[in-house]
């Protein structure tokens, strides 16, 4: 049969053993293992690699392997920390870390920052915001008058945009977030506490002292 | 079938099944704001942003289908208090009670259900001062249910005042 070590590795390249992951991040070792289980049945949807592609993303959050959505593309950006296309389970592990609802604030802000900033060049820009606004109403099968939406974009940029700079930084999403603090409510997934009741995992301990021998 | 069940004679107990799990913060926060007065939400480009489902990961941890907990989201260019009017004649003609605040409507049906009563939840949120969301919700009940409400009475009952794209309606802005 093959020790469960041995067996992990080779299903699953690059993978990082759940102590080392508990202590980066706010998981203990047994809700590691339960993430674990969920990531073995969303990288194992499609291609049974080990790694989760975009396409098994879509299907774990749409349950439709073809559904593109911008949002769901940036998120699967943030979480594929090394640029690699996939994401593997110490990514996987790190970016659900910011989701936990004991994560900081400041973790769940940046990782908005992070997420709106579509291009990456260290503002929020005007154009960004339409882009994605735009895409929402489309995915709500809502279309506005142009004025509309420059007229939410104009509100928007009135409130947040501190500098009148066209474009919201860092510390005016930090300013604009802590007077809006229902704009984080996508950062927290309180299914996060329950997870080792949600994903029991069976393997419990096992790897632990595989690791420890 | 149904029970008739009389108000106030019977008390239904809510069984927090997992599946309402998410709702009960929501049940606590209206025990406390029931009839409170409260403003409409403002929602900026982002609070709108954040709506889309590419953002709810939580359906990263549950098997079913969005379709199975969806929240009806409706576009609407009439005011506030007509659309609070609109669904209290909703609420009054399939003899539900209705408890409302400015943001806020919430219509309970006087029979009990699988789940206890059947109890919707509308909230009101204006994205500029002639463009409102309306939020609907079921709350701790069954889906079957709520559905079959929703496509049989609530849905064309607000037929006139939901707003859908310029094509389709071509009343001006």
């Amino acid at each position: 049969m093959g020790c469960f070590h041995s067996k992990v590795t080779r299903q699953h390249p690059g993978h990082e053993d759940p102590v080392t992951l508990a202590s980066q991040t706010a998981f203990s070792v047994s809700e590691v293992e339960a993430l674990f289980e969920l990531f073995k049945s969303i990288s194992s949807s499609v291609v049974d690699d080990g790694l989760i592609s975009k396409e098994e993303f879509q299907l774990a959050l749409f349950k439709n392997r073809k559904k593109e959505n911008i949002f769901a593309s940036l998120i699967f950006d943030l979480f594929d920390a090394k640029k690699k296309g996939i994401i593997d389970f110490g990514d996987f592990v790190r970016a659900l870390n910011v989701f936990h609802p004991n994560a900081s604030q400041e973790d769940k802000i940046n990782f908005t920052f992070k997420l709106y900033d579509m291009d990456g060049t260290g503002f929020i820009e005007r154009h960004e915001v339409k882009q994605m606004l735009i895409a929402l109403l489309c995915e709500s099968e809502m279309k506005l008058a142009d004025d509309t939406i420059e007229a939410i974009l104009d509100k928007t940029f009135l409130d947040a945009d501190i500098n009148q700079d066209g474009k919201i930084d860092i510390s005016e999403w930090q300013n604009f977030v802590s007077r809006n603090p229902s704009l984080l409510k996508i950062m927290t997934l309180p299914y996060l506490r329950d997870i080792t009741t949600t994903f029991p995992s069976f393997v419990f301990n096992s790897e632990v002292d595989e690791v420890a021998t | 079938m149904y029970r008739k069940i009389y108000r106030g004679d019977f008390k239904c107990h809510l069984w927090f099944s997992p599946k309402a799990r998410r709702t009960k913060e929501e049940l606590e926060f209206e025990a406390f704001n029931g009839d409170k007065s409260s403003k409409p939400e403002t929602l900026n480009a982002f609070h709108i942003i954040s709506l889309s489902q590419g953002f709810d990961l939580s359906s990263l941890f549950e098997e079913k289908k969005r379709e199975e907990k969806e929240e009806l989201r409706f576009a609407t260019m009439r005011l506030a208090s007509s659309v609070i009017s609109r669904l209290e004649e909703v609420a009054k003609s399939v003899k539900f009670n209705v408890k409302k605040s400015e943001s806020r409507v919430r219509l309970q049906g006087q029979e009990c259900g699988r789940n206890g009563r059947l109890t919707i939840v509308a909230d009101i949120f204006v994205v500029t001062p002639s463009f409102l969301v309306l939020e609907v919700k079921k709350d701790n009940v069954d889906t079957l249910e709520y559905n079959q409400f929703c496509s049989k009475e609530f849905r064309p009952a607000l037929k006139d005042i939901v707003w859908t794209s310029p094509a389709e309606n071509p009343t001006p802005a």
